[in-house]
């Protein structure tokens, strides 16, 4: 981004977007494939599991939303559940909100679909730190694009090559331990520690709970402690303002 | 049944993505909003987390000991700290769940 002129064309800020999220789709399509596994796994229909990936388009709400489904939870808590899972992309509304309120409606609604976790970290970043070009919201275009077609075809190829794999494999495994890559890094402050370890000890002790409830009561208890213990030691150190850096 | 809670759940989460830009919230959200906010992902994966790695999915007891999950998803976490990588952590955590069930 460096060597950037000052007005770019709009195909080249989609370029410039497919190619900031290249290197991302290496964590995505295996995640893909697997959700394409665990969809049928939990006795989704292939359509379904298909469908699943354009309609919900984020990876931790479709597998919550799988494996509700295939527990027989009612309708309502897997909504709740979901929609809880999907909650943080308010906060990437929010801070793509200044780059691209100005767009036409069409424009916005198109960019809200593609406002994934892997889109939004690369092109908030460009937003940021790049020159600001007409075009550039393009460059969100290209990173959301690459994002969801990654996404579709590695859910079909994991739908079309699940029956294939023996369970001995453990390959459903995979997805806690992309979770794991994202939680551990991110656990900077003494706040976010709580919020972990609450949630760990509600999923384990709220087991027995009708509706796998354990899921939408440990985030919201994780949720709720991290909340506090924030609030809690900004209040009690004013000075200590200044953000970590990652 | 089941379409109809996906198309809800799918507005749902859209409308996350899209609310901001709409220009109905002119003002951003609140602070305190976007401090709990930025808790969801930490405990909505911790969640999901500990479950698949400490349940026997069999008898839907705590496993400890014996529990080749649980060692997997240690070094995972391990290697997650070490190399802030995605491939590197699953991979890790993959190969010991192997070697665990496998050999011994």
């Amino acid at each position: 981004m460096t060597d950037a002129p000052a007005q770019r064309t709009a195909t080249a800020e989609f370029w410039l977007g497919v190619r900031h999220e290249l290197p991302l789709q290496l964590g995505v399509i295996p995640f893909g494939l697997v959700f394409g596994i665990l969809g049928l796994a939990s006795g989704l229909t292939s359509l379904q599991t298909i469908l699943l990936s354009s309609i919900l388009f984020g990876g931790a709400s479709q597998v919550v939303f799988a494996q509700l489904w295939a527990a027989g939870v009612p309708p309502l808590i897997v909504g709740g559940s979901v929609s809880v899972v999907n909650l943080r992309h308010v906060l990437y509304s929010a801070s793509m909100a200044q780059y691209l309120a100005h767009l036409p409606l069409r424009w916005r609604i198109l960019l809200g679909y593609l406002l994934t976790d892997e889109a939004y970290a690369v092109s908030i970043k460009r937003f940021q730190d790049g020159p600001k070009t007409r075009y550039q919201h393009y460059h969100l275009l290209g990173s959301g694009m690459t994002l969801w077609v990654a996404w579709q075809i590695s859910t079909l190829v994991g739908v079309i090559a699940g029956t294939t794999i023996p369970e001995s494999w453990s390959l459903s495994f995979a997805i806690p331990l992309t979770f794991i890559a994202l939680v551990a890094p991110s656990i900077r402050r003494r706040a976010d520690l709580v919020a972990c370890v609450v949630a760990a000890v509600l999923s384990l002790i709220c087991q027995p709970l009708p509706w796998k409830s354990w899921i939408i009561i440990s985030a919201l208890g994780g949720i709720a402690a991290g909340w506090m213990t924030h609030y809690h030691t900004s209040k009690n150190t004013p000075t200590d303002k200044n953000p970590r850096p990652r | 049944m089941i379409w109809l809670v996906m198309v809800m759940t799918g507005i749902f989460t859209f409308g996350t993505r899209f609310v901001m830009l709409t220009g109905w919230v002119a003002r951003g959200l609140p602070k305190w909003l976007i401090d709990a906010l930025g808790f969801v992902p930490i405990a909505v994966l911790t969640a999901i987390i500990v479950p698949a790695v400490l349940i026997d999915p069999a008898t839907e007891q705590i496993i400890v000991t014996h529990n080749a999950r649980l060692y997997a998803a240690i070094i995972a976490t391990i290697v997650a700290l070490l190399t802030r990588n995605v491939i590197a952590t699953i991979s890790s955590g993959l190969a010991t769940l192997w070697v665990l069930q496998w050999w011994l």
